[in-house]
């Protein structure tokens, strides 16, 4: 699989290679006579704010517009964007060199654009993404126009990863969170509600001879079914969100491409404020209740694999094999589990999942088959996303189906589906305190030290295992489909699948 | 007739104000808090202090009935609001999704017309015969067949296999004339086709009434040919109640292409509909639903008008 | 059975069958619809699977079943409630009108002013996806179909006789609504319902396709196509079935409501079509003959007609010469009017020549047999050279057309006028039958003109080709009778103006036969029974027919009318013997047994009965 750019990709966000990435810029003939690339978004973006996660349809766009201080090349290895290089004193302060960048209005991009973008995006009520990391953030210091020191009150390891992030984009100071003004590859050309959305290449954009293209069409195909079809038809050039069932149609086409990788997964959250699924005997018993092969069958045609334990790939340096199939398929023992609990004879509860996405209906569908034959009566609640969203966050549910990335390889990019320290979210449990477990976050974040983060991303597995925060249900592919002709987009390794769009200032047609 | 197109314009004005209020008090019913709706758009529930902040923005905290008056005030003036979710004139937004759907509407009524009244009067010519048995079953499987189903099949046959039209999507009209037109081809075939199906059925029968009349034989008794008794005396009589029914289909399809905007990402009033419900975006469905019921109403009434026309012994005057 | 009874059967049964397959789905030995069998996803049929099995591997036929069973308890149940709901405001309505319509009729037909997605959208954003939301929505979406038929056939039943009757005196309304007109307004109902439920199951399976409808894993057919529609090209039965399932269903709705509504309502056109419009055969080469020097214009001999196998005119022998005006007279049934017909093809499809000849002479001094003319060559007679006045005028000019047109049209079908020499023709005919002010009433259209003046458009519509023969089928019977008498003054004008020109005078009215015509033939049953010169037959007639005939017509000094006992016999109960016999004062076992055959009392007179020596 992917994760062997993980550790590359660790690395630099440790700081061992820091800034030693210059950037190889080709000069080469001006980008904007590369005509015009189609790309069909699974959604209309809900939001254009760079700090919240709006999902990646919106992603995609803030990938087009903005840049961050930091991001991954196509390999996933961490690169200097706005910054040009990075480091960290023995204290734990960061300090990041930026490049002369400008904005899409012209002006230069300084150090007090970065310090208002941190300070606005911590804030208790910003709704950011990032906003429980950013907290950790005491000061930001911005002693000449170019440089950004940030202090944290513990060392914090990972901190060059949370400006990677697309949900952390840096915004010129002042203006509004939804402005796809930003200092990204293209430019907003003009938005039709619901419908698409066109950029056209920013000739100011820091990297010689990028973006490729002259602009970009996003078009909205929310119908998954729909969306293979207009890459079948010639009507765009990228797909993204390639339904499963399309992958192999897409692959057999001469005429097409399927770029997939492994990496996000599928989970249960748990509603723990209330019983049954306060008890982690429950929530063990419901991870032994169900087979993931036919999860990973039904939901994905075969593309996924099970996944018994936390959503650390295999490749990756903190796998645990040991602890790999500790949530194994096991109906006897969900049912001796279930009994300790307490409810021998099971119960009925009822499973969040939606109607607008194949495959998470199918996964609960399955979930619910198999939780039947230990006695526990599911009904399924299938609102659309934009409810079920809701429905999460409000914690509407008993249990319910959810499907993801983590923030990035690193075993830290997990904490935002795990940690229960973090605000309310629907992608992780609803009311399910981790002391435990946030602790060994915040113990990994703080140490530089590879083995010992192995040591404490162990020991923080074996919690999850025995307490199940969530239960991992399957890993799954997750494909971009490409006509022919489209060259330099790629699909990013493992988690990083959603960042994908970051390569869209390399991809060119023809 | 203008005293009563007055009249009659009055009353559906009182309609599409009952209707108006319906849907305004109906949505402060459905549960979903339109600004709680929008600030839990990323992965963290709202805070309550935004929600808060929000709902006063909105002008949600005020009583129901000022917020009613406030709003038909606005409607009043011509200012049907802004939306919730950006702050997009809802006026506006109702004119860019508007023709899109009148577009395919009208579209579909021509394929429909076109071809639904030559086939149904060639039936009810060979009565009982095969081509009348072949074309009625033609109507009745395509009037049975959901959209969907055959939106899915023809974009498999048209777009993916033979690879002649586009699958779905938009493009403006001033972009790109001859592309506009290869996208509006599928959606308004696929609305055609049911429709197609009523207006076969519906001349078929009304053919079959009109040649049963007795101007159709003095029509024969002057000797006219064939055809010219066909063309001026029974397809023109049984187009009448054809055209009526043609009108009243037209609006209900207004608001009920939803399937069809699906199917084919046709970025039309319908789909704007449903998602402005998702959002609970009030002033949104309430200025869409106020726009579809007056181009209801308004078609009914220009059925009418057009039926007096075309039929001279109906007088408007009561 | 009635034909269209009979057509019931086949969907009637599918329905039956459908019903009764989802009705005792818990009772088949159906597999386990939620039974997941995922190494075998996918499969196509098999013995265990009939239909295979879908993404999960449970079994479709089984889903099939089941998810039938959820879209027709759907579709059937809110049928059902909103036939509730709308009969009883649609029966209140109805019967008091006034405010309670108003909140009622009215009141409901507001929904009809709301997007039905809109409605359906609202009912699940409060209630949430599932059945019963579904069923709320679709009840509220059809109560105002059933309360506007409901209310329609109230009004209607509300104001016959019975009713009144019943309100006089003093029945509660309550249970007049309940057991006298509840009964009648069930047949349209019926026909609503079966609509409905074909309209609900489409709406049931969009909404389930969108993912508003029923919630998985209970199967319906709208969500199994949505599942099966991501699969297309990896199974495509699987989208077949459901989809198969579900426009069958429909389509066998459509057709049992179709075939309900034509049986239920008898007026409904069964078939017919029209038989002229269709090209039958090579077409037949005409063979004019020579006529004599003084050939009549019109010779018919021993000319039949039958529907089927029911002879409605029988061997009609008669003759018209040019300048004559032969009258055919007798009571309806008698199959004057058919004869006439007969002349200018114009019988209904439903009849036909079954024998004899009609000799005509045409313009060039040649004869053609009538008879024998295919729809072409008779179009071409038409108007041209025989032309026909139709008995009611205002069924038989075209609504919508102006009166000036549809002379014109009569013109320019055997001319090339144009133009304004056209208008002035139009104008001069219709001059010369009479309508005062031709050159703004030729803009009129019929409904503007009185009952005399469309019989005057109708007679200009007649003659604008100059026709030589010209048959009057009872031109005056729907009118009053000083317009008769005007209209008769206008035939006879008609008779001095063109003397070429003969004509046949179908009427049942002996007053008018001796005012206009020079000899009058009288039917009977469809046979002739008797001919002669008007005045002749008038004095004296040779049949006890025609005397009776003449008895009853009221005459000046008359104390009291003389109607014939009895009425005509229907042409499926035809007497053996002579036809009027049973009617008959003089009728003899003789008369009963043998059919008489046509004597010829004088030169020019016929008369077919037997003993018209004795009686006459």
């Amino acid at each position: 699989m992917t994760t062997k750019m993980n550790r590359r990709g660790f690395l630099a966000t440790t700081g061992a290679a820091a800034g030693t990435l210059s950037f190889l810029g080709t000069k080469g003939a001006f980008a904007q006579d590369g005509g015009t690339l189609r790309f069909g978004l699974s959604a209309y973006p809900p939001s254009f704010d760079i700090w919240t996660s709006s999902g990646t349809a919106a992603g995609t766009i803030k990938m087009m517009c903005h840049r961050g201080l930091v991001g991954y090349d196509k390999d996933g290895v961490m690169q200097g964007e706005l910054a040009e290089s990075w480091e960290v004193s023995e204290a734990g302060d960061w300090t990041f060199h930026l490049r002369d960048a400008l904005w899409h209005d012209g002006t230069p991009v300084t150090a007090e654009d970065v310090a208002w973008t941190v300070l606005e995006a911590q804030k208790p009520d910003s709704a950011a993404y990032l906003q429980g990391q950013l907290a950790s953030i005491t000061s930001v210091e911005t002693p000449d126009a170019k440089t950004v020191i940030m202090k944290t009150a513990e060392p914090q390891a990972v901190l060059p990863g949370w400006f990677a992030s697309y949900n952390m984009c840096i915004a010129k100071k002042g203006s509004e969170r939804d402005s796809l003004m930003g200092a990204g590859p293209f430019k907003l050309a003009s938005v039709d509600r619901g419908v698409s959305i066109s950029v056209v290449a920013n000739p100011d954009y820091y990297k010689e001879g990028m973006p490729k293209v002259a602009g970009i069409d996003a078009i909205v195909y929310a119908d998954e079914n729909l969306r293979v079809a207009a890459l079948e038809a010639g009507d765009v050039d990228v797909v993204e969100y390639v339904p499963w069932q399309a992958m192999a149609q897409i692959d057999d086409n001469a005429e097409l491409q399927l770029d997939t990788t492994f990496g996000p997964f599928m989970y249960l959250t748990f509603n723990a404020t209330k019983a049954p699924f306060d008890n982690p005997l429950v929530r063990r018993a419901i991870g032994h209740a169900i087979k993931r092969e036919d999860i990973a069958a039904a939901a994905f045609y075969e593309r996924g694999a099970p996944l018994e334990h936390l959503p650390i790939a295999d490749a990756s340096e903190f796998y645990n094999a040991d602890l790999a199939n500790e949530w194994s398929y096991d109906p006897e023992k969900a049912k001796a589990l279930l009994a300790e609990a307490g409810y021998p004879d099971g119960f009925d509860c009822t499973m969040l999942s939606t109607a607008q996405y194949g495959m998470h209906q199918s996964t609960a569908e399955v979930c619910q088959a198999y939780l039947s034959m230990i006695g526990v009566n599911v009904t399924l609640d299938l609102p659309e996303w934009s409810t079920r969203v809701k429905k999460g966050n409000e914690g509407a549910y008993d249990i319910a189906v959810m499907g993801t990335a983590a923030d990035n390889n690193d075993p830290d990019g997990l904490a935002n589906v795990v940690d229960g320290a973090l605000p309310l979210s629907y992608v992780r449990s609803y009311g399910l305190e981790t002391p435990e477990i946030s602790a060994l976050f915040a113990k990994g974040r703080a140490s530089f030290d590879t083995e010992e983060r192995k040591a404490i991303y162990k020991e923080l597995e074996q919690i999850a295992i025995d307490t199940a925060p969530i239960m991992g249900l399957c890993w799954r592919e997750q494909g971009y489909g490409l006509a022919g002709n489209v060259s330099g987009f790629s699909n990013m390794p493992g988690q990083l699948t959603f960042y994908s769009g970051f390569t869209l200032e390399a991809a060119m047609l023809g | 007739m203008l005293r009563y197109i007055a009249f009659r314009s009055l009353v559906a004005l009182f309609l599409v104000w009952i209707v108006v209020t319906i849907v305004f008090l109906l949505l402060h019913l459905i549960p979903g808090d339109p600004a709680e709706l929008l600030l839990s758009g990323g992965n963290v529930a709202a805070d309550p202090q935004a929600v808060a902040a929000m709902r006063e923005k909105m002008g949600l905290n005020a009583p129901l009935w000022q917020q009613y008056l406030d709003h038909m005030a606005g409607v009043l003036s011509g200012d049907l609001g802004v939306s919730f979710r950006d702050g997009a004139p809802v006026i506006e937004q109702i004119a860019l999704r508007l023709p899109r759907t009148l577009e395919v509407i009208i579209a579909a009524a021509l394929i429909a017309t076109g071809i639904g009244v030559p086939l149904g009067t060639y039936a009810a010519i060979r009565t009982d015969g095969k081509a009348d048995a072949v074309i009625s079953l033609f109507a009745s499987a395509a009037l049975s067949t959901p959209v969907f189903v055959v939106g899915s099949v023809v974009i498999l046959i048209f777009a993916q296999q033979l690879r002649w039209l586009p699958a779905g999507g938009f493009v403006a009209f001033t972009e790109d004339p001859a592309e506009h037109l290869k996208l509006l081809l599928l959606p308004a075939g696929t609305v055609a086709l049911s429709l197609l199906a009523v207006i076969t059925r519906m001349s078929r029968a009304s053919v079959l009434e009109v040649l049963q009349r007795d101007y159709v034989r003095t029509a024969r008794a002057k000797g006219l040919p064939v055809r010219a008794v066909l063309r001026r005396h029974v397809v023109r009589n049984a187009l009448i109640p054809v055209l009526t029914v043609l009108g009243l289909e037209m609006g209900t399809l207004i608001g009920g292409t939803v399937l069809v905007e699906f199917v084919f990402n046709w970025p039309g009033l319908s789909g704007y509909l449903v998602s402005a419900v998702d959002a609970r975006d009030y002033p949104e469905v309430v200025g869409i639903v106020m726009t579809i019921s007056v181009l209801f109403v308004l078609l009914n009434l220009v059925v009418d008008v057009v039926n007096a026309a075309l039929d001279p012994r109906i007088s408007l005057g009561r | 059975m009635k034909r269209s009874t009979r057509k019931l059967i086949i969907p009637g049964t599918i329905v039956a069958l459908v019903f009764a397959l989802v009705v005792l789905a818990p009772v088949l030995p159906l597999q386990d619809v939620r039974g997941m069998d995922i190494p075998n996803r996918f499969s196509g049929p098999s013995a265990a699977h009939w239909l295979g099995q879908d993404g999960f591997g449970r079994d479709v036929m089984s889903r099939l079943i089941w998810g039938g069973r959820a879209s027709l308890f759907i579709a059937v149940g809110s049928a059902l409630l909103a036939a509730i709901a709308g009969t009883m405001l649609g029966l209140l309505g109805g019967y008091f009108r006034g405010v309670v319509e108003l909140f009622t009729v009215r009141a409901v037909e507001i929904i009809l002013c709301l997007p039905p997605l809109l409605l359906a959208l609202l009912v699940v954003a409060i209630l949430g996806a599932g059945t019963w939301p579904l069923i709320l929505a679709l009840t509220i979406l059809y109560t105002p179909n059933y309360t506007r038929v409901v209310y329609a056939a109230t009004q209607q039943v509300r104001s016959l006789d019975f009713v009144t009757a019943q309100q006089a005196m003093g029945t509660h309304p309550m249970k007049i609504l309940l057991r006298t007109i509840l009964p009648n307004v069930l047949p349209p109902l019926l026909v609503q319902m079966s609509l409905v439920v074909a309209s609900a199951m489409v709406i049931e399976s969009g909404l389930s396709f969108l993912g508003l409808g029923v919630v998985p894993p209970t199967p319906s057919w709208g969500l199994m196509i949505r599942e099966a529609r991501g699969a297309m090209e990896l199974a495509p039965l699987l989208l077949v079935w459901p989809s198969l399932a579900l426009a069958g269903t429909i389509l066998t709705f459509n057709l049992l409501c179709d075939r309900l509504q034509s049986a239920l309502d008898p007026r409904a056109i069964t078939a017919g079509g029209a038989l002229w419009l269709r090209p039958r055969g090579p077409k037949k080469p005409l063979t004019p003959l020579p006529a004599p020097q003084d050939a009549p214009l019109l010779q018919i001999t021993d000319l039949s007609i039958a529907a089927r196998d029911l002879e409605l005119v029988r061997r009609v022998t008669l003759s018209v010469r040019p300048g004559e005006t032969m009258a055919l007279v007798g009571e309806s049934g008698s199959g004057k009017t058919l004869t006439g017909l007969a002349m200018t093809g114009l019988l209904p499809d439903t009849l036909r020549l079954t024998g004899g000849s009609a000799l005509y002479t045409r313009r060039d001094g040649t004869r053609i047999d009538l008879a024998t003319l295919d729809e072409e060559a008779m179009r071409q007679l038409r108007g041209d050279e025989i032309s026909m006045v139709f008995q009611d005028a205002a069924a038989s000019l075209n609504p919508v057309l102006r009166i000036g047109d549809q002379v014109a049209e009569a013109i320019t079908a055997h001319t090339t006028l144009s133009g304004e020499a056209l208008s002035a023709r139009v104008v001069a005919l219709l001059r010369q039958v009479g309508i005062p002010d031709p050159e703004r009433r030729l803009r009129a259209y019929p409904h503007e003109l009185s009952g005399g003046q469309r019989q005057r458009a109708m007679i200009a519509v007649a003659i604008a080709g100059n026709p030589r023969l010209l048959i009057a089928d009872e031109p005056t019977t729907a009118l009053d009778p000083t317009i008769q008498a005007q209209i008769l003054a206008l035939f006879a004008q008609l008779r001095r103006d063109t003397p070429g020109m003969g004509m046949i005078f179908v009427t049942h009215d002996l007053a008018v036969v001796a005012e206009i015509a020079d000899r009058v033939t009288v039917m009977y049953a469809g046979e002739i029974v008797e001919e002669g010169p008007v005045a002749e037959v008038f004095t004296r007639p040779r049949h006890p027919y025609t005397a009776a005939l003449i008895a009853s017509v009221p005459e000046s000094g008359a104390t009291r009318l003389t109607a014939i006992p009895g009425a005509v016999p229907l042409p499926h109960a035809m007497p053996t013997g002579c036809r009027f016999a049973p009617r008959c004062a003089h009728a003899t076992e003789r008369c009963r047994e043998r059919a008489p055959q046509a004597a010829s009392p004088a030169p020019n007179r016929i008369t077919r009965c037997l003993r018209w020596e004795e009686v006459t």
